[in-house]
């Protein structure tokens, strides 16, 4: 196996498609008189290139999901956008998924983007045959014959190695893999040009989700579409991502190719994260991050990191520190690692 | 006492598939035989690729699911004789499941400290709302969580890891012998992975809980568990002292599974880092020119 580790493949200089601006999503609640605003995502920002694998990563309840959501105006109540933008290349204009109307979003989806939700169950309804989702997604966006339809379904499945019998089965009939995959399918036979996957093969053995994760490398290479990858397994980005964002409390603290990350991490979360990796053969002693994750409804102030950095000083406990570039291509968030670093 | 904890003996689990006409058998667990020692409580990993009957034996563990042959018994309870809901409460007393998707263990309309409250009264004899909130709370501060948290919310007001959280902080309520936990960390991230892997460890050797620990995470298996347990198709192809399985895999399907872990390159190249363990200096930009 090679690992992305040694060999980055998407263009350095291409094009963005997608750009995310400052973005702020809460989810704003009220139990029995209590309120609660939790601040998911506080302050995003970062650009996806034309071609490449943009991975995100961050610890569980970062915001990971809820970021995404945003992005592909997947928001419902509680779920608010606050504040910042988000703009595709393919839908200028509107700031955000959320902000266009409903039959230009109903035009790019699927066709220009496609959304493979946490849990693949979400995308295929559990009553209704394989087949039907492909009819209503894809059809009226590829049209011609259903006849010819059918057969280039039956094409594409062969790609991501699936018989065409899985088209009259139920979701629930199918393995974990084998739903992954249809979904997967289902995702990139219109050929969009952007691509968002939430944990896509979390819940795989370990075989599958390399057959799985080469199937989205290829297809992706074949299509030239971008990817937005999320998963908190540093491996599977480690195998398959370009650059890599870090996400901690809602907002990002590091991005760099994933090579960069893996080699020369700076961000003391990210430095803890991938120190705190196992492996095989090696019996040191790990530890889990010290403290608790913070409370998103009532994060600290300053760096969120702070109560739990061991090299806090007293401006992180007041202020918020920016996304700089400490190197070429290589932003960070921290006091200590920014000193006299530009903007 | 029972010299055994748990005693498993030539178990098999077949399903009937397919159409009335072309109805094909699956031997989802095929003769499987192993013990748990009461004494000395151990993690035991069961690793195999999805489909291997790693959940069908674990549920047949919990008893939910009942073999087609062979014997279980727990701590000296015959599953195949649990009738009564005494014998059964008895049952959930000594083992507590934790399942691999969080979302489909609690009932989503249901508010989630509701639930555990519910649980701790159903095992726990200590009465008194007070004793009720602290024990709670401390279940969950054992897995990075706290009351105040998780109070008045609804399942799919947290995230996947959170969740997870919840469902070990549950188990724990029952104080159980055994815990059975059918890939708990698949939706974790790598860093409280270690702590809830860590947590399990603290469990085997503070509280003298065993744990059956179902993965499909060779790098986790190999960090906590005493002894390994590698499915195929239903059978054990190879078993024994988790490090030596691991470090030097006999069976090809072991050396196959080795072989698909995705973060060994990538760790080595961050263990090769000089100083990636020392947290208390900050990364140092290499600035070009
Ligand atoms: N519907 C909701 N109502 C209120 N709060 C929510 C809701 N959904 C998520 N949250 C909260 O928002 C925060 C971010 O959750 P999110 O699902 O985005 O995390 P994530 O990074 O995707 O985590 P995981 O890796 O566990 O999937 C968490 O504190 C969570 O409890
Ligand atoms: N309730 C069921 N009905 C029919 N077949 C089942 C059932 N549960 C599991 N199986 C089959 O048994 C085999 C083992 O499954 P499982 O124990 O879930 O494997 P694992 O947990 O290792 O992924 C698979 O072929 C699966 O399809
Ligand atoms: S800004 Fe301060 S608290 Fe935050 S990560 Fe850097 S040193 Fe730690
Ligand atoms: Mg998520
Ligand atoms: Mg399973």
């Amino acid at each position: 196996m090679r690992a992305n580790v040694q060999q980055p493949h998407a263009p350095q200089d291409a094009q963005p498609i997608l750009w995310v601006r400052d973005l702020q999503a809460h989810y704003r609640t009220s139990h029995f008189g209590v309120r609660r605003g939790v601040k998911a995502v506080d302050g995003v920002s970062f650009a996806v290139r034309r071609g490449e694998i943009y991975g995100l990563a961050g610890e569980s309840s970062s915001g990971k999901t809820t970021l995404i959501k945003s992005i592909a105006g997947a928001i419902r109540p509680p779920l608010e956008i606050v504040g910042g933008s988000v703009e595709f290349a393919f839908l200028p204009g509107y700031g955000g998924l959320h902000r266009a109307p409903p039959v230009d979003v109903a035009r790019i989806r699927w066709r220009h983007l496609s959304y493979i939700m946490q849990g693949s169950m979400n995308v295929l309804n559990p009553v209704r045959r394989v087949e039907s989702a492909f009819v209503d997604f894809a059809y009226p966006h590829i049209g011609g014959s259903r006849k010819q339809f059918e057969q280039q379904v039956v094409a594409h499945l062969a790609r991501v190695r699936l018989d065409p019998s899985v088209l009259a089965a139920f979701p629930h009939e199918l393995s974990g893999g084998m739903r992954q995959r249809a979904t997967l399918a289902l995702a990139t036979i219109c050929r969009p040009d952007f691509i968002i996957a939430d944990e896509p093969t979390t819940a795989l053995d370990v075989v599958v989700q390399k057959e799985v994760l080469g199937m989205i490398r290829s297809i992706q290479r074949e299509t030239g579409s971008s990817v937005l990858f999320v998963t908190h397994d540093m491996g599977v980005h480690a195998h398959i991502t370009d650059r890599l964002a870090i996400m901690y409390a809602g907002r990002l603290v590091e991005e760099a190719a994933t090579a960069e990350i893996f080699r020369n991490p700076l961000h003391p979360y990210t430095r803890h994260l991938i120190s705190s990796l196992p492996r095989i053969g090696d019996d040191t002693p790990r530890e889990g991050l010290g403290g608790s994750p913070p409370n998103l409804a009532d994060p600290p102030p300053g760096c969120r990191f702070h109560p739990r950095c061991p090299l806090a000083t007293e401006i992180c406990k007041r202020e918020v520190p920016a996304m700089l570039e400490a190197d070429t291509g290589h932003r960070v968030a921290c006091f200590a690692v920014n000193q006299g670093a530009r903007a | 006492m029972n010299d055994l904890l748990l005693d498993i003996s030539e178990v098999s689990k077949t399903f009937g598939r397919g159409g009335l006409l072309s109805r094909q058998k699956i031997a989802a667990v095929n003769q499987v035989s192993f013990q748990l020692a009461a004494r000395r409580p151990e993690i035991l990993a069961i690793i195999g690729e999805s489909g291997s009957g790693k959940t069908t034996l674990a549920r047949m563990i919990l008893n939910i699911e009942t073999p087609t042959s062979g014997k279980l018994v727990l701590d000296g309870i015959d599953l195949a004789a649990i009738r009564s809901s005494d014998a059964r409460m008895a049952f959930m007393h000594k083992v507590q499941p934790i399942f691999q998707n969080p979302f489909e263990s609690f009932n989503p309309l249901k508010r989630l400290d509701r639930y555990l409250f519910m649980t701790r009264r159903r095992f726990s004899r200590a009465a008194g709302e007070g004793a009720a909130e602290t024990s709670v709370d401390d279940a969950l501060q054992k897995v990075g969580l706290s009351l105040q948290e998780v109070r008045h919310r609804y399942p799919h007001e947290l995230s996947g890891g959170q969740l997870q959280r919840v469902a070990i902080a549950r188990a724990l309520l029952a104080e159980p012998k055994l815990i059975v936990a059918d890939e708990p960390v698949s939706m974790i991230d790598a860093s409280l992975r270690i702590s809830i892997v860590n947590l399990f460890k603290t469990l085997r050797d503070d509280l003298g809980i065993s744990i059956i620990y179902v993965t499909h995470d060779l790098a986790t298996a190999y960090y906590i568990s005493d002894r390994i347990m590698i499915m195929q198709k239903g059978c054990v192809v190879e078993s024994g002292d988790a490090r030596t399985v691991l470090r030097a895999p006999q069976h090809p399907y072991t050396r196959q599974l080795r072989e698909a872990v995705l973060l060994t390159e990538a760790a080595d190249v961050a263990a090769g880092v000089s100083g990636m363990n020392d947290l208390t200096s900050p990364g140092a930009p290499e600035r070009r020119a």
